[in-house]
């Protein structure tokens, strides 16, 4: 009788812990020369909705010399029951300790799980600090978005892979297996892999600050590290290996359907948005690579649900298409599609009455913000009309809900935008009525998160408004929005304050996080484990404030912690969306106008590719 | 439509598996299979599918029962043999049969079933003494354990008439606990209640926890043997 067999049954949803899923992959382990952890740092049904990790799985496994098993952070519940035992943090494939793993691999999706891989690492026994790591201790790799101003994590990850992973992570493979081979030592691998284009190793690299505690540059410590690290992309999108045969959970998992990814990318241009950078540019998958890959899907997972995943993919070229062929050959099986995210517009509306044969959910739009002129600002190219014009034939096709996301605290905000929040809430409940909705069934729910300016974005140099602010405008509105079919769900304003100072945050906030998690923060993304004084007093303990980096305006010729990182967009074009935006000047979309040049196609030596088009 | 009964273990990462994604892994399963499950009609079609008793979650099931029905007539060994192929590691089909349309279905059938608990000794334990331990505690007038209904509410319930046996064996340091239990519509006693109540009295040294396993399913009165066939 093994120990988990005899812990599992005490914790809360134990499948979380047991593997055994559909579509695992067992190798061998003493014959395969290098083991890689996936680690996600969040528990298992939210890892396991990121078809990252999907895709790196289907990678790695498929190497003849690699495995790749998966980590999850265990929930407090289990980490209890781990420690009581001696249990270190263990992979669900093989159940052995992640520390006996060459590579842990981590993937920073949201600033607030960076204190889950502390947790992470020191459940597994592993070091936390890159520089008290020997030999025996696996690398410890991280990619993912909030690899784009590695700093505050630069203290406790070896390696940063910047851009996507698809193609570098095999070459990083061979680096580590190459090295392994040649029995060299932890700093040389670090260097070799410090060579491969995309990868960002910190040790090598020293930061210099000024008196007065401001940043003031980056260098490498050696002379073959290169200064600037250009982040990685998939040349031929519609190529690159795809997961057809996914992990399928046991346990319902927040996204529990089959993914395709129809595109990479996207080029509307909202000012502050970080992804329509780092992903650049738009690649689309053919439609008969998604119809063949979604034919295989269906079978290998036996899903009834899949989703056409992207960052927008009302905007895939041939979506309409695509839709209706899955359907004409999956109907039949009970295979229904979903979209993930709509633009406010009537297209969108169409497409969602074009997959949901039956109502059930709402639809939701995210206008951002309250009127036309903040709306040029941050560059939405939606205008009222656009809103109306949707939510209205929304309702007209049967919806009786419908969500709206707006953002408080962007660059130049005033009472108007305010007030025009609350106003377009009204306006679509009004909409709503005037349609028919039952009164009783009619809901319209307004989502406000708090602006966090983000490394790499139009609005990097624009400051986050203070937490006072913030609350106090979200008393606002909550005295305005309240009627009878009106919800009003805003985020926490404190918690937006932390995630700003690590999103532009330095180096120097490693000493936060270790002191953070000495305190006891954890699972920060869950609003229930956030706790805003252990934080405060995290900061406070490393002689730093959370309001000196996230409220802080930058100057264009300011240098900023996350400048060696490259994204291919030049700064040059951030300066002047910057300037556009305060000018309140849209920029069209390179898609359907022409080149707004962003630099990412010389830069990368790389073109977008819409599907349809002719080659 | 044909009705098919499945006969199935619920083991290893399994058993983990909660009643709710018991039925989505069938379903699944079903679909990989390229079976054709049949659906309830109505507003939100779900798949014809129904399970003998739920098994808690962590508790093995080494003999497990399930209906499902398909839409088209296709031989129970062919649905045995697709679905064999496309279950998730640890759920195992061990036989499937067709049944008749009148055959009760399998919640009514359900009537008695069989645990077994082990676990490792802490320190050496007399059988004898475990057996007089069981004797008195089927001998008290009631065993009263605490249950909570679905809103919360506490309250007490005599579990001793739905207990029909128990007995336990020492082989060297593992100790195992056998019960044949109440399961079903007309009484239903979880196996975790029996250990909870019977240790409060006789406490057990145990290394670690028991590790559960429900051996089998039976219908009332009818021969031990047939299970829910």
């Amino acid at each position: 009788m093994n120990l988990l067999q005899q812990i599992l049954p005490l914790v809360k949803k134990p499948a979380r812990y047991a593997g055994g899923e559909w579509n695992v992959v067992h190798k061998d382990w003493e014959n395969t020369e290098i083991k890689v952890a996936f680690a996600f740092p969040d528990v298992y049904e939210v890892g396991m909705s990121h078809l990252g990790l999907q895709i790196l799985y289907n990678i790695v496994n498929s190497r003849p010399d690699a495995l790749m098993e998966r980590a999850f952070a265990p929930w407090p519940d289990m980490a209890d029951k781990m420690r009581e035992n001696s249990l270190p943090l263990f992979a669900l494939e093989s159940q052995r300790p992640v520390r006996d793993f060459d590579i842990v691999a981590f993937t920073l999706q949201y600033e607030m799980s960076f204190s889950n891989i502390l947790y992470m690492l020191d459940l597994a026994g592993i070091p936390l600090l890159s520089g008290q790591r020997d030999a025996e201790v696996p690398l410890i790799i991280a990619g993912g978005p909030c690899a784009f101003n590695p700093e505050p994590m630069a203290d406790f990850i070896d390696i940063f892979v910047i851009g996507e992973g698809e193609e570098v992570v095999n070459e990083l493979l061979d680096v580590v297996s190459a090295g392994r081979r040649k029995m060299l030592a932890r700093k040389e691998i670090l260097l070799n892999a410090a060579m491969v284009p995309g990868i960002y190793v910190p040790s090598l690299y020293q930061v210099f600050y000024r008196e007065d505690g401001t940043f003031l540059k980056i260098r490498p410590l050696r002379e073959n590290v290169p200064e600037k690290v250009t982040k990685r992309v998939v040349k031929d999108f519609d190529r690159a290996p795809f997961p057809i045969k996914p992990v399928v959970p046991n346990t319902e998992a927040v996204h529990d359907r089959m993914m395709i990814e129809v595109l990479r990318g996207c080029t509307r241009g909202c000012r502050f948005c970080q992804a329509g950078i780092i992903y650049r540019p738009v690649r689309e998958k053919k439609p008969e690579t998604v119809l063949r890959q979604t034919a295989e899907l269906v079978n290998n997972t036996g899903y009834d649900e899949i989703s056409l995943t992207s960052l927008s993919t009302s905007d895939y070229s041939p979506v309409l298409e695509v839709i209706r062929a899955i359907a004409d050959k999956h109907a039949q099986q009970g295979i229904n599609v979903s979209l993930p995210s709509l633009r406010a517009d009537h297209f969108s509306v169409g497409l969602a009455k074009e997959v949901q044969r039956v109502r059930r959910s709402s639809l939701t739009f995210a206008p951002e913000a309250g009127t036309q002129r903040l709306r040029d600002v941050i560059n939405k190219g939606v205008t009222e009309n656009d809103l109306m014009e949707a939510a209205g034939a929304a309702f007209k096709e049967g919806w009786q809900a419908v969500k709206l996301y707006f953002m408080i605290g962007l660059p130049t905000e005033n009472d108007e935008d305010l007030d025009g929040i609350a106003q377009l809430a009204k306006d679509v409940l009004a909409l709503g009525r005037k349609n028919g909705v039952p009164r009783g069934r009619l809901k319209v729910t307004v989502s406000v998160s708090s602006f966090v300016p983000k490394a790499h974005t139009v609005f990097q140099w624009e400051p986050q408004a203070p937490v006072e602010y913030l609350k106090r405008k979200q008393d606002e509105l909550s005295k305005k929005i309240r009627d009878r079919g009106l919800t009003l769900n805003y985020h926490n304003a404190d918690l937006s304050l932390i995630e700003a100072a690590f999103a532009r945050g330095d180096r120097r906030l490693g000493a936060v996080l270790i002191n953070a998690y000495q305190l006891g923060c954890r699972f920060d993304a869950w609003s229930e484990y956030f706790k805003n004084k252990l934080w405060l007093e995290a900061f406070r303990q490393a002689g730093l404030e959370p309001g000196w980096y996230a409220c802080r305006s930058y100057k264009y010729d300011d240098p900023l912690p996350w400048d060696h990182i490259d994204p291919g967009v030049s700064k040059q074009y951030l300066v002047l969306e910057h300037k556009r935006a305060m000018a309140g000047i849209l920029t069209g979309d390179c898609r359907t106008g022409s080149c707004t040049g962003c630099g990412v196609c010389p830069a990368l030596e790389i073109e977008p590719f819409y599907a349809g088009s002719e080659q | 439509m044909p009705r098919y009964r499945v006969m199935y273990a619920k083991e290893g990462p399994a058993r983990y598996i909660s009643h709710l994604d018991l039925i989505r892994a069938f379903e699944r399963a079903a679909r990989r299979a390229g079976l054709p499950l049949a659906f309830t009609q109505g507003f939100n079609p779900h798949p014809k599918l129904s399970f003998a008793a739920p098994l808690a979650v962590g508790t093995a099931g080494e003999a497990e029962f399930a209906d499902l029905e398909l839409s088209g007539n296709i031989s129970a060994g062919v649905v045995a043999k697709s679905l064999s192929g496309v279950m998730p590691e640890g759920l195992r089909v061990i036989e499937i049969r067709l049944v008749p349309d009148s055959a009760p279905a399998l919640m009514a059938t359900v009537d008695l079933a069989g645990y077994t608990a082990r676990a490792v000794l802490a320190m050496s334990l007399d059988k004898e003494m475990v057996e007089k331990a069981i004797a008195e505690f089927l001998a008290r007038p009631e065993i009263l354990v605490e249950r909570r209904s679905k809103s919360g509410e506490k309250r007490i319930f005599d579990i001793k008439p739905g207990i029909i046996t128990m007995s336990a064996q020492i082989n060297d340091d593992i100790i195992v606990l056998d019960a044949e239990l109440k399961t079903g519509s007309s009484g239903n006693i979880r196996f975790e209640e029996l250990l909870g109540a019977f240790s409060e009295n006789f406490c057990i040294p145990l290394r670690g926890n028991f590790v559960l396993c429900r051996r089998a399913l039976y219908t009332a009165g009818r021969n031990r043997q047939d299970m829910l066939w």
